[in-house]
C-alpha cells in the first residue's frame, strides 16, 4: 500500500511537460460548454407557428423529479414518450435535482456562470435577476394561442409576474397562494374545531396557546427565520393585514411601521409570553413540515402543496391536515414557479421549449393536468394547486380534480370559500426576504429583542438593496 | 520501472556524459540550467496564476466595478461606501473579532493544555493523540450535523448532559448571546486535532534539563509551564496563533451549516459569510469583492508579521 | 508504548511519579482522561452510528435513548438509496484522487526545482506562493468563481467539470512549503553523485529524490486527498449540478428532504471512508504531521 503514494509520481515521469499539457488540455476536455445552439432549421420565418415536428432538437431541462419521487419520475417519462410521438426528433434530456429545485444562492451563481440548461425552473420571484444577467429569452411572439392553446385561459395576473416591459420570458408552472396550514389531529386533541381554522392573528394565538398545552414538545405555531424563508412569511403575514413590504413605487421599505411591529410583536409575544412555539428556532423550509408530519406542530402559514411534499417525502397522511385563509384575509401573498428559456437559444429550441411546457404543464388533461393517471399513481389530486387557469378551462379542470379526488377536499373549503385577492411579492424578493430572516430571528430567538430597532435595521438594509441598482 | 527511464533518456543526448567535460559558456549553462528549472515550476507557477494570483488582482479590480446588463462600468468609490453604509458590516467584524478572540481562548489555549497533558502520560499516549486527531479527519457536514443536533434544545444531547448536574437547559445556538461561543465550541471538537499534534512534537524538542534545573530552583508545576514549558515552545506557539488569527478570519463552513450562516439577529454572520451573501444572495459581486478587498488588506497586516516571523525561524 | 526508561524527561520528574502519591494522583488523572476523552471524541461517533439505526420517532424523542429501542438497519439502505450516496462518494473520490495525481505532479516538480534547481527567481515565486496561505481562500472566492467561469488565455468555463477541483488545488502552498523543507534536507552530494553519472534533473528527482521523500510523499498526499474531502464552500459554488456534486454538498442540499434517522446513516456512511483512511495510515499521518510538519 505503502508503495502507491510513490507511484503516481513514478508513472508521470515528465513532469514538466505534464504540467504543460494538463493546462492546456483544459481546452479539449470535459468543461460545462456554455452554449451549444446550433442555429437548427429554416422555420425563422415564422417564429410565431408551432414547431415544425421534422426539426431535430435536443433540450436540457432542469426539475425533472428525482429518484426519490418515483412515482413523479415514472409520469416524467411517460409524458416524454407521449411527446416524442408527436415530437419525434426532440431530445428531452432532464435532470433532476433532489432537494428543492431552486436553491437561491446557487441559482444566483448558476446565473452568473450562464451555467443553467436550456429550459431552467425559476420562482416568480427571479425574473428582475435573470434580465439583469441576460438569462432568459424573450418569449412574447413565441408563445400564442397555437402554440399554447389554453394560453387565453391563463390568469393575467400570473402571466404578469413573467413580464417585463410588456415583454414575456416565462411560463407558469405552479402557482399559490398562502393560507394556514392546521394538523387537524392536533387541534381536535387541543379542543379545537378543525373544519373552523382561525382567521384572524388573535384567534392563531388562542389556538397555538391550547395546541401547546397539549405538552409533549408540541408546539402550537411555527414559523421560519432562515434562509429567505423567514423573510417571505414576514411578507405574507404583512400582506395577510393588508400592509406591503416595499413602497408602491418600489423604492423605499415600507415595513417599519404599525403593521411591521404588530407582526413581529405578535410572534415575539407567542414565542416568549405564551411559549407557543416551541424551542428551536432558525428554521427554514422543510424543518416545519417535518414537524407538522410527525403531530409536533399545530399550524403554520403555507402554500398547499407542502402537504404533496410531506405525503410524498415524509409518510405523512392527507386526512390529516386541512387548511385555512391566511390571518388577516386583506390579502394573500401570491407566487409560485415557472420555467425561462436560456437566452441565446434558436428558435427551434424556443419552439421545441415551448410544446413542451405547453403539453406538460399548460394542457388540461394532459401532463400535470391528467388527473385520473396522478389518481392511480398515488399521487395528491385535489389540492388548490396549481390555480393559474380561469372560466371555462378552470371549471373543467376543477371538475376533474374533483373527481378524482385522493383526498378530503372538503377540508379546504375554508381556504377555498374565503377568496382572499392575491398579491404578488415584492421586488428584489429574495434580497429582502434575506435581511428581514433578521428580523424573525431576532423576535424569536431573543426574549429582549428590540423590535424597533430590528425593523429600523431591516428598513435601512432594504433601502439600500433597492438603491443598489 | 526502469524501461520508462531508459526510454525518457535517449532523447537528451547533450547531457550524455563524454560531453560533460566541454567546457561551454558558463551563461549557455545558466540558461539551460534555468530553462529546466523553470521547466519543472511551470505547472505550478500557471496553476497559481490562473487560480490564486490573478483572482487576487482581480479583487482589486472587481471592488471597483459595477454589473448592469451584463455590462461592466467603473463604479468608483460606490462599492466601498455600499459595503461602509451597511449596518450589517459592523455587525459581521464585531462577530468575526468576538468569534477569533474565542477560538483564540478555546481553540489555542485547550489544544495546548491537552498537549501538556497527553505528553505527560506514559500509557495510552498512541490512543489518546488518535482519538483527537479523529474530528479532522470526518467531513465537515457530519461533524456539524452532529453538533446541530446535540445543540437542539428540544432533544439535544447537551441539555441532557447539562441536566444532570442541574444546570438549566440551555438555547445554544438559539441565543444572540450563545451562538457564537456553541460554534467555537463545535469548530475546536472539530479542528483540534492538528494543533494538538503540532504541540506535542514542539513539547517533545524541550531538553528535559531545562526541567530539571527549575526543580533544583524549587519551581512548582505552575511555574515550570510559565518558565520552561511555554518560552520553550513560545516560537510554535506566536505561529500557531497567527495561523490561527487567519484561520478564523475566514470561518465560513461551521457558521453556514450550523446557523445558516447568520444565526439568531446576525449574531453568528462572519465577514465571509456577508461576502458570500453579497455576491451569492444579492448578485452584487462588487459589494463583494469591496469587502474582500477591506478584509485582504486588515490580513496583510497580518502577514506581514507572519512573514516576520517565519522567516526568523528559518534562520 | 514507549517503555518508562526510554522516555525523555519531560514537565513531571519521574522521581516525583515514582512516589506513592505521585502514581496515584498519575493514575487517577490518566483514567479520568482516558474516559473523558473516549467519550468526547468516541462518544458522537457512537451516537451517530446509533442514532442511524433508530426509528425518527425514537430520534427525535426528548429524551434521548442511550440504546435504540429497536433497530432499524435499514435505514443505513434507505439512505444509501435515496440520497444517492453511491455516485456522492464517487464523484467525491474521483476529485479527491485527481486532485492527489496533480498536486503530485505538479507540486513536486515546483517544490523539486525550488528546493534543488534554483532557477533565477525562485525565491520570488516562492515568496508569492506562501504569500497564498496568509490569504484565506474563502476571502478570495468572488473572483476566484468569476474566473473559473471563463478563464483567462483558454476562455473555457470550468463549472460542473473536475477540473474545476483538480487545478485549484494545486496552489497549495502549504503542500509546497512541506515538500521543499524536506529536499533541502537531502544531502546536495547526493544530487551532485547523480549528475556525474550524467543524470538529467528529471531523472535525479526520480530515482535518488523520490525514494527518499516516500515519508513526505504520504503526508502530501493524505492532506491532498483530506482536502478535498472537507472541502464545502467552493465545490458548493463550482459543482452545482446535482450528478456532479460532492459528499459534503450533496448531503447538505438533501438535509432538510429526509428524516432525521436517514440523515444521520447518510451521515456514518460518509464518515467512514475518510476514517478508514485515517486508522490505516495513523502512524504516518501523525509522524508526518509532527515531525515533516512545522518543528519546534
Amino acid at each position: 500500500m505503502r508503495s502507491s503514494w510513490f507511484r503516481p509520481t513514478c508513472r508521470s515521469s515528465a513532469a514538466a511537460v505534464a504540467a504543460v499539457l494538463a493546462l492546456t488540455s483544459l481546452a479539449a476536455c470535459g468543461t460545462s460548454s456554455s452554449d451549444d445552439s446550433g442555429s437548427g432549421g429554416g422555420s425563422k420565418a415564422d417564429i410565431s407557428a408551432p414547431l415544425d415536428p421534422k426539426t431535430k432538437v435536443t433540450l436540457t431541462i432542469d426539475c425533472m423529479p428525482p429518484a426519490a419521487k418515483a412515482a413523479e419520475l415514472r409520469e416524467w417519462k411517460e409524458d416524454v414518450r407521449e411527446f416524442n410521438k408527436k415530437y419525434p426528433n426532440v431530445t428531452i434530456s432532464g435532470k433532476s435535482t433532489p432537494g428543492q429545485c431552486e436553491e437561491p444562492a446557487r441559482f444566483t451563481a448558476q446565473l452568473k456562470a450562464k451555467s443553467q440548461p436550456d429550459v431552467f425552473y425559476t420562482y416568480f420571484t427571479d425574473l428582475q435577476q435573470v434580465l439583469d444577467n441576460n438569462g432568459a429569452a424573450d418569449i412574447t411572439a413565441y408563445v400564442t394561442p397555437r402554440t399554447v392553446p389554453a394560453l387565453d385561459s391563463i390568469d393575467g395576473n400570473v402571466l404578469g409576474v413573467l413580464k417585463k416591459d410588456g415583454k414575456l420570458y416565462g411560463l407558469p408552472t405552479s402557482n399559490y397562494t398562502m393560507g394556514l396550514l392546521i394538523n387537524r389531529k392536533l387541534f381536535e386533541r387541543a379542543g379545537l374545531d378543525p373544519n373552523k381554522p382561525p382567521t384572524t392573528w388573535e384567534e392563531v394565538r388562542t389556538a397555538a396557546k391550547k395546541i401547546a398545552g397539549l405538552g409533549n414538545g408540541i408546539s402550537g405555531y411555527g414559523e421560519y427565520s432562515a434562509e429567505n424563508t423567514g423573510g417571505w412569511h414576514f411578507t405574507a403575514a404583512m400582506y395577510g393585514l393588508g400592509a406591503d413590504v416595499v413602497s408602491a413605487d418600489g423604492k423605499k421599505a415600507a415595513f417599519n411601521d404599525a403593521t411591521g411591529k404588530q407582526v413581529a410583536q405578535q410572534l415575539h409575544d407567542m414565542r416568549w409570553k405564551d411559549d407557543s412555539m416551541g424551542k428551536t428556532q432558525l428554521l427554514k423550509w422543510g424543518d416545519l413540515q417535518k414537524q407538522i408530519a410527525s403531530d409536533k406542530l399545530g399550524m403554520f402559514l403555507a402554500a398547499p402543496d407542502d402537504i404533496t411534499y410531506m405525503v410524498q417525502q415524509l409518510g405523512a397522511e392527507y386526512e390529516n391536515f386541512g387548511m385555512g385563509s391566511i390571518p388577516g384575509g386583506r390579502t394573500t401573498l401570491f407566487g409560485g414557479n415557472d420555467y425561462m428559456i436560456k437566452k441565446g437559444s434558436s428558435p427551434d429550441k424556443i419552439k421545441a421549449a415551448i410544446a413542451w411546457l405547453n403539453f406538460k404543464t399548460l394542457t388540461p388533461g394532459k401532463g400535470q393536468f391528467q388527473w385520473d393517471r396522478t389518481k392511480a399513481d398515488k399521487l395528491p389530486v385535489g389540492l388548490p394547486q396549481p390555480n393559474f387557469f380561469t372560466g371555462d378551462t378552470k371549471a373543467k379542470d376543477l371538475a376533474s380534480r374533483t373527481k378524482n379526488a385522493t383526498m378530503p377536499v372538503e377540508n379546504f373549503k375554508p381556504f377555498l370559500a374565503n377568496t382572499v385577492p392575491g398579491k404578488a411579492e415584492p421586488p428584489k424578493a429574495q434580497e429582502i426576504y434575506k435581511v428581514l430572516d433578521n428580523v424573525m430571528s431576532g423576535v424569536l430567538t431573543n426574549r429582549n429583542a428590540d423590535i424597533d430597532k430590528l425593523l429600523a435595521t431591516a428598513e435601512q438594509q432594504v433601502n439600500q438593496v433597492l438603491a443598489n441598482r | 520501472m526502469s524501461a520508462p527511464t531508459v526510454s525518457k533518456s535517449s532523447p537528451a543526448p547533450a547531457r550524455a556524459p563524454h560531453q560533460l567535460p566541454v567546457r561551454r559558456g558558463s551563461l549557455a549553462r545558466a540558461v539551460q540550467r534555468n530553462l529546466s528549472a523553470h521547466g519543472f515550476l511551470i505547472g505550478a507557477v500557471l496553476c497559481f496564476s490562473f487560480f490564486s494570483w490573478y483572482p487576487m488582482v482581480r479583487e482589486f479590480f472587481l471592488a471597483f466595478q459595477k454589473n448592469k446588463d451584463g455590462r461592466t462600468t467603473w463604479a468608483g468609490w460606490s462599492n466601498l461606501s455600499y459595503v461602509f453604509n451597511d449596518p450589517a458590516f459592523w455587525q459581521a467584524w464585531r462577530n468575526t473579532l468576538l468569534f477569533t478572540g474565542l477560538a483564540l481562548v478555546l481553540g489555542f489555549a485547550v489544544p495546548f493544555l491537552v498537549a501538556v497533558l497527553l505528553n505527560e502520560f506514559r500509557h495510552g499516549q498512541g490512543y489518546l493523540r488518535m482519538l483527537v486527531y479523529l474530528p479532522v479527519m470526518l467531513p465537515p457536514v457530519a461533524s456539524v450535523l452532529l453538533f446541530k443536533y446535540f445543540y437542539d434544545p428540544g432533544y439535544g444531547l447537551f441539555n441532557r448532559i447539562l441536566g444532570i448536574f442541574g444546570i438549566p437547559d440551555q438555547q445554544w445556538l438559539q441565543s444572540t448571546s450563545t451562538a457564537m461561543i456553541s460554534v467555537v465550541i463545535a469548530a475546536t471538537w472539530m479542528n483540534m486535532g492538528g494543533a494538538t499534534l503540532i504541540y506535542l512534537a514542539a513539547l517533545q524538542g524541550i531538553p528535559g534539563e531545562l526541567y530539571e534545573a527549575a526543580e533544583l530552583d524549587g519551581a512548582g508545576l505552575w511555574r515550570k509551564i510559565w518558565h520552561v514549558t511555554i518560552p520553550q515552545t513560545s516560537l510554535i506557539l506566536s505561529l500557531m496563533f497567527l495561523m490561527q488569527i487567519i484561520a478564523t478570519m475566514q470561518v465560513f463552513t461551521e457558521p453556514f451549516l450550523l446557523t445558516n450562516g447568520a444565526g439568531p439577529e446576525g449574531s453568528t454572520m462572519t465577514v465571509v459569510y456577508l461576502i458570500y451573501q453579497y455576491a451569492f444572495n444579492f448578485n452584487n459581486y462588487g459589494g463583494a469583492a469591496a469587502l474582500g478587498l477591506v478584509l485582504l488588506v486588515l490580513l496583510a497586516g497580518f502577514s506581514a508579521v507572519y512573514v516576520r516571523l517565519s522567516r526568523t525561524q528559518e534562520d | 508504548m514507549a517503555t518508562d526508561t526510554m522516555r525523555p524527561r519531560t514537565l513531571i520528574s519521574p522521581a516525583q511519579l515514582g512516589r506513592r502519591r505521585g502514581k496515584v494522583v498519575y493514575w487517577c488523572v490518566f483514567a479520568l482522561v482516558m474516559v473523558l476523552f473516549t467519550l468526547v471524541f468516541l462518544g458522537p461517533m457512537y451516537w451517530m452510528v446509533s442514532g442511524g439505526l433508530k426509528t425518527t420517532q425514537e430520534f427525535v424523542k426528548a429524551p434521548p435513548t442511550l440504546v435504540p429501542t429497536s433497530v432499524h438497519p435499514g435505514n443505513y439502505g434507505d439512505a444509501w438509496r435515496v440520497m444517492d450516496l453511491a455516485k456522492l462518494l464517487g464523484n467525491t473520490l474521483y476529485y479527491a484522487f485527481g486532485a492527489l495525481a496533480f498536486q503530485l505532479v505538479l507540486d513536486v516538480a515546483a517544490a523539486y526545482s525550488l528546493s534543488k534547481l534554483r532557477p533565477l527567481f525562485g525565491n520570488v515565486i516562492l515568496g508569492m506562493m506562501l504569500a497564498t496561505l496568509m490569504i484565506p481562500a474563502t476571502v478570495l472566492v468572488v473572483p476566484q468563481y468569476l474566473t473559473v467561469l471563463d478563464v483567462p488565455v483558454f476562455e473555457r468555463n470550468l463549472l460542473n467539470s473536475p477540473w474545476v477541483i483538480w487545478l485549484p488545488s494545486v496552489t497549495n502552498a502549504f503542500n509546497i512549503f512541506l515538500l521543499k523543507r524536506f529536499f533541502d534536507s537531502i544531502p546536495q552530494e547526493l544530487l551532485d553523485a547523480a549528475s556525474i553519472d550524467g543524470a538529467s534533473a528529471l531523472r535525479t528527482l526520480r530515482s535518488v529524490v523520490l525514494p527518499i521523500s516516500r515519508p513526505i510523499l504520504g503526508v502530501v498526499s493524505i492532506f491532498a486527498v483530506v482536502g478535498v474531502w472537507k472541502d464545502f464552500l467552493w465545490p458548493m459554488l463550482t459543482l452545482p449540478d446535482p450528478g456532479k456534486q460532492t459528499l459534503n454538498v450533496g448531503i447538505y442540499s438533501l438535509a432538510s428532504g429526509v428524516p432525521e434517522n436517514w440523515l444521520i446513516a447518510a451521515l456514518t456512511i460518509a464518515s467512514l471512508p475518510t476514517l478508514i483512511l485515517f486508522l490505516l495510515f495513523q502512524r504516518n499521518i501523525m509522524s508526518g504531521l509532527t515531525a515533516g510538519g512545522l518543528k519546534g
